[in-house]
């Protein structure tokens, strides 16, 4: 499967006014190609409509957006969707149609042949987990909530777009299967290289799947960054209290014990037999929760069986401090 | 009970098998009559109410527009077909009583047709507008056979109107089965005019199970039971 097929997609001062409200307030910013970027903010915020704008179900009343240079009023908005994978909260399949049908709609709008289709229907079944076998034939009523967001995401993807858009895909799920969706649909935006526009209201959704995080607030961009930096430097208040008054921990969720500093000053013969075992790539907040539950002060890091050196408490309060 | 056993006696009477007043004939001119008000009532209404229902837009109009034509009674409309028809030469009988039962068979199509179509999710169909569907296609492979049972529903209701109708043009001379009962009435025939009338309910009952059957047919087993395992 190819990598990096996707396209950047970039916002230039864009605008979107009904009658005397502003929606959108000159945007900008760019998404570089196989990226995900979350547009997060509360309800309201704009960030709906700077979404629809990009496959044109919305119209800009200023500004540019280009996905690869191209400036996507230069095209028939027919012509334009069929190349951006669409998935909205309530997944909007067509209930009159098989699964099979849905996930074929863009390939069939764009002629390929049958066989084609079959082939493609197979393989993306199987990408998002769904026996191609036992789902090929259903009917979406008769699939779960989980189930029908990755028949979503499959339909999304058919005609390998280079742009993804979703708009709270995985809102309506419990959060068992929203955290498994997660996981799964970030496995498969990395070996596709599809770049994504993603608008939650959820800020740890943002952060575990943002490459970028654009927070918005009436319409405004309020600060555009890294995960990361987002949680380490909070443009204002405003986003500091968007993003909890727990970033810390949260920061530390993004940071791994194979990233800090550790203490290599450390007989591990001589240390207390409760400290745990820790592995570079373990999160730092899986690694506090270690510390935390044995009694220990720190934490013996092992890389394929060889010492590599401690983690300390107070190390990790120094990485939740520090700027990266 | 003496009626219906007298009616059950006309209709196993073999003289009333033959010539132009024979059963078959009679039915057959019936559903002439029927089928031809209710296509041209479906090529008017059915189009209208699903642009109209796709848009959005002048529904509230169409759908009053409309339901003038259910507040007409039919026996004045079949007296108004007769003056628009008398001066173009086209005889009494057939087109006087097609005439008046389309406006009878409109109402229910179009108003259905246009409820069908707004009442369709507007998630599925901003789906498909993302996905790059064009107006047509929408309207065409999503919104109508999403709509068809609200659909098919109007017009079993207008052909099931227009076939007991159909009877009200024996006053005008037409063929079908109101011959039977007008002139059964008439002539002082009551048997004739009972055997009609149960003629007719039959008729209707046949339709109305037709149109039942080609529902089952024609809608998508994934909208006929929804949320039930198939």
């Amino acid at each position: 499967m190819a990598t990096q097929r996707g396209a950047s997609v970039e916002f230039r001062e864009v605008s979107k006014r009904y009658s005397d409200q502003v929606a959108v307030d000159r945007l900008s910013f760019t998404v570089p190609a196989g990226k995900i970027c979350v547009l997060v903010g509360p309800s309201g915020s704009g960030k709906t409509t700077s979404l629809k704008m990009v496959n044109r179900l919305v119209e800009p009343s200023e500004g540019q957006i280009l996905i690869d240079g191209t400036n996507v009023l230069a095209e028939e908005p027919t012509t334009l969707r069929r190349r951006i994978g669409y998935v909205i909260q309530q997944v909007g399949l067509f209930p009159h149609q098989t699964i099979a049908e849905n996930v074929a709609t863009v390939p069939r709008l764009l002629r390929w042949s049958g066989e084609r289709i079959d082939a493609r229907v197979t393989e993306l079944l199987t990408l998002v987990g769904l026996d191609p076998r036992r789902y090929a034939k259903r009917y979406p009523a008769q699939l779960s909530g989980g189930e029908r967001q990755r028949v979503g995401v499959a339909r999304a993807l058919a005609a390998e777009p280079p742009v993804m858009l979703m708009d709270e895909p995985f809102g309506a799920v419990d959060p068992i299967v929203r955290d498994r969706l997660q996981q799964e649909f970030l496995q498969i935006q990395r070996s596709q290289g599809t770049t994504v526009l993603f608008v939650t209201h959820d800020i740890d959704e943002a952060i575990r799947l943002g490459d970028r995080v654009a927070v918005m607030r009436g319409g405004r961009l309020v600060q555009f960054s890294p995960p990361a930096e987002l949680l380490a430097h909070p443009a204002n208040e405003f986003v500091a209290q968007f993003v909890g008054s727990d970033r810390g921990l949260k920061r530390l969720a993004l940071l791994t014990v194979g990233g800090t500093e550790l203490e290599t000053d450390v007989d591990p013969a001589r240390v207390e037999p409760k400290a745990p075992r820790l592995e570079p790539s373990m999160s730092l907040r899986d690694a506090l929760a270690r510390l935390l539950t044995s009694e220990s002060e720190l934490g013996l890091v092992y890389e394929d069986g060889r010492f590599r050196g401690a983690l300390t408490l107070r190390q990790i309060g120094h990485m939740i401090r520090s700027d990266a | 009970m003496r009626l219906l056993l007298d009616a059950l006696r006309w209709f196993i009477d073999p003289s009333h098998y033959q010539g132009s007043d024979a059963i078959q004939t009679r039915i057959l001119e019936h559903v002439e009559m029927s089928g031809f008000a209710v296509l041209v009532a479906i090529a008017l209404a059915l189009p209208i109410g699903l642009i109209l229902g796709h848009t959005g837009r002048l529904g509230f109009v169409a759908v009053s527009v409309a339901n003038v034509g259910r507040a007409l009674p039919s026996l004045a409309l079949l007296a108004l077909a007769l003056i628009v028809v008398l001066p173009l030469g086209l005889g009494l009988g057939f087109w006087p009583t097609v005439l008046a039962l389309i406006p009878l068979a409109v109402p229910p199509i179009l108003t259905n047709a246009y409820v069908a179509v707004r009442n369709v999710d507007r998630d599925v169909v901003e789906a498909a507008r993302g996905m790059g569907l064009g107006e047509s296609d929408i309207l065409r492979a999503i919104e109508l056979p999403l709509a068809l049972p609200l659909v098919i529903a109007g017009v079993r209701t207008a052909a099931v109107n227009v076939v007991a109708t159909a009877t009200l043009g024996a006053i005008v001379a037409s063929g079908g089965l109101g011959r039977y009962i007008v002139d059964g009435f008439a002539l002082q025939e009551y048997d004739r005019l009972f055997a009609g009338a149960l003629l007719v309910a039959a008729l209707a009952i046949v339709v109305e199970a037709s149109l039942a059957a080609f529902e089952k047919a024609a809608v998508s087993p994934g909208i006929r039971h929804p949320g039930s395992a198939l």
